[in-house]
């Protein structure tokens, strides 16, 4: 991937996103089990700090993203994204995460904003 | 130019291609990377097909039915008026697909 100059806002960077959304991640579940009652509000209080992070950046995108929590218990499971848009502004990142007993997958998808 | 795609239009066309490309197979470790490629890029070639005036993002997850609890969750920061996403759930015997389509318009 070619190297963005640090000034320009109207492009996605992925390790940014990538950082923020890891700490989103710690901060929510780091160090719980798998709890089924609270799994719910796990993914829904992850998907929207990770967004609120991301706008506050300030940068001219629109977001999506999307947060998995499984179970470890020895099924098998796989995720793909597919993205049509325009290659040259819009990009997205994922984020794998696990504990002994939770796998955590988040994506991160950017699309550019035209004023 | 038709400028809408509703809701149901999207779950049709993702419906078709989930059924297209993994319908009557059972869990297979060795061929699930194949599947879900193959599930999203159907369903992003259908909806291309379309010619509406949208990007799209389309996801795909699929899990061997083995007991364990599955949670997803989306949030989306876009224009509401003209935004908007469409999850598919699908079954078999042997696996669950979870489809997800999120259109913005152009």
């Amino acid at each position: 991937m070619e190297e963005y100059s640090s000034g320009d806002e109207a492009v996605f960077s992925a390790d940014d996103a990538t950082i923020s959304v890891k700490e989103c991640i710690e901060g929510v579940i780091g160090g719980t089990d798998y709890n089924q009652s609270k799994v719910n509000q796990w993914t829904a209080t992850i998907v929207e700090h990770s967004l609120t992070h991301l706008v506050k950046q300030g940068r001219p995108f629109k977001y999506i993203v999307n947060c998995t929590i499984m179970q470890k218990s020895g099924a098998g499971l796989h995720t793909a994204n597919s993205c049509y848009w325009d290659t040259a502004t819009d990009g997205s990142c994922t984020v794998r995460w696990e504990n002994r007993t939770i796998y955590c997958v988040v994506s991160v998808f950017a699309v550019a904003v035209t004023l | 130019m038709d400028e809408y795609q509703t809701e149901d239009e999207t779950a049709f066309v993702v419906e078709e291609s989930v059924e297209a490309a993994i319908g009557g197979n059972a869990y297979q470790h060795s061929r699930v990377n194949q599947w879900t490629t193959s599930v999203v890029e159907q369903c992003l070639s259908q909806l291309s097909k379309l010619g509406k005036p949208f990007k799209y993002i389309v996801t795909c997850i699929i899990m061997q039915k083995n007991g364990a609890g599955l949670q997803t969750a989306s949030a989306c920061f876009w224009d509401n008026t003209t935004d908007g996403s469409c999850a598919v759930r699908w079954e078999n015997k042997s696996m669950y697909c979870i489809v997800n389509v999120f259109g913005l318009s152009i």
